[in-house]
């Protein structure tokens, strides 16, 4: 069984609820425990900030995917017209964080963007 | 002498010679090299309503814990088993103050049910219960505990005047068998009165407001009668009622 999730919202500290909720809800139908959903729910937020950086607009592109009990979170952000894609990196403490919470991360490409992934397993006793 | 260096990176023989030896001034150092670590954490959760200052310290502790408790054969940084041993400790620190909500009544209600309800789960089923299970306990939809979880999460700033509260006084909330939640949801403001009363009574007020346990069930535990507990219970609360002033 598995899922696939998309998700795009403007980049506004209000709207990463959209993030959370979708994390938790994909969570859940992978069956984790809630101590794992919660961690999900902050890693998430955690990904989403570390991705958006300095861009103070544009649109974080989220893709959710479940496999099993698999949840792997992408994320990207598309800057507005006028911005500078930002740079795919990611701060020494968002990476403790992630590393702390998830069973595995890292950065790929999605189309043109940069894009940065979590995932985590049900029950593997991460964070 | 050592270099003082910005960001020192512990190398791994101290780590192990910190097991063999508990050394205290080398486990002061430790400490002292990744308090750094603790801070940015603790500034990290500063936005979600808790004072810089608790969070820092909580952080601190956590770190401290983690120093003592990090095993260097195991296959993972210090930084990442300190990471989170302090976001756990920073979570446990929200939940216990309660994640100031700001929410409907009725998910801050559910959110309280949820505590006792996934604690008593997990107890019988000897494993953190999936929200599924939640769900299916509490009598409500899965939707419902995520959004009772969202909102217990304290991800929006505090506010101290919780809504919904009604014109009840804390004392009439006390008073009723409803007492559970408005317990836990004045706990920042009970918890001065709570630290005066007696340590059994402490802990009876406890079993029965936070942890939802009957009269009986209390009596069972810490071994006294059913009928003791009530007039413990019943002297506790009033004794909190008066740290509240005689409210109408």
């Amino acid at each position: 069984m598995s899922d696939v999730v998309d998700l795009a919202i403007p980049v506004e500290a209000d709207l990463l609820v959209l993030a959370r909720l979708t994390a938790a809800t994909v969570a859940a139908r992978a069956e984790f425990a809630l101590e794992e959903l919660e961690d999900l729910r902050l890693v998430t937020e955690e990904l989403c900030l570390s991705v958006i950086g300095d861009a103070a607009s544009g649109v974080v592109h989220l893709r959710f995917i479940r496999d099993g009990g698999e949840v792997t979170i992408e994320c990207s952000v598309e800057p507005d017209e006028f911005g500078e894609p930002p740079a795919p990196e990611v701060d020494e403490l968002s990476t403790r964080i992630i590393e702390a919470l998830v069973d595995e991360h890292g950065t790929a490409t999605r189309g043109s963007r940069p894009c940065s992934w979590i995932r985590k397993r049900r029950g593997t006793g991460a964070g | 002498m050592v270099e003082v260096q910005r960001r020192p990176v512990t190398p791994p023989e101290d780590w192990v010679e910190f097991v063999r030896t508990r050394d205290p001034a080398l486990r002061d150092r430790l400490i002292s090299e990744h308090l750094g670590l603790a801070r940015r954490l603790a500034h990290r959760f500063a936005h979600r309503g808790q004072p810089y200052d608790d969070l820092a310290q909580v952080a601190s502790i956590a770190l401290i814990k983690a120093v003592d408790r990090f095993d260097p054969a195991r296959n993972v940084a210090f930084s990442t088993f300190a990471t989170g041993t302090i976001i756990g400790e920073l979570k446990r620190h929200f939940r216990d103050r309660g994640w100031s909500v700001r929410a409907p009544r009725r998910i801050q209600e559910l959110y309280l049910e949820l505590g006792t309800a996934s604690e008593a789960l997990g107890h019988r089923l000897g494993r953190s219960p999936t929200v599924a299970e939640l769900a299916k306990e509490v009598g409500c939809s899965e939707e419902d505990i995520l959004e009772a979880t969202e909102a217990g999460q304290g991800y929006r700033s505090a506010s101290l005047d919780a809504p919904g509260a009604g014109n009840l006084t804390l004392a009439d909330r006390l008073s009723s068998d409803d007492a559970g939640p408005a317990l836990v949801e004045d706990r920042s403001v009970l918890k001065p009165a709570l630290a005066a009363l007696p340590e059994r009574s402490r802990l009876i007020v406890k079993l029965r407001f936070e942890d939802g346990l009957t009269q009986s069930e209390i009596a069972t535990r810490i071994g006294i009668s059913q009928m003791h507990v009530s007039r413990l219970l019943a002297a506790s609360l009033t004794q909190l009622r008066g740290a509240f002033g005689p409210e109408e």
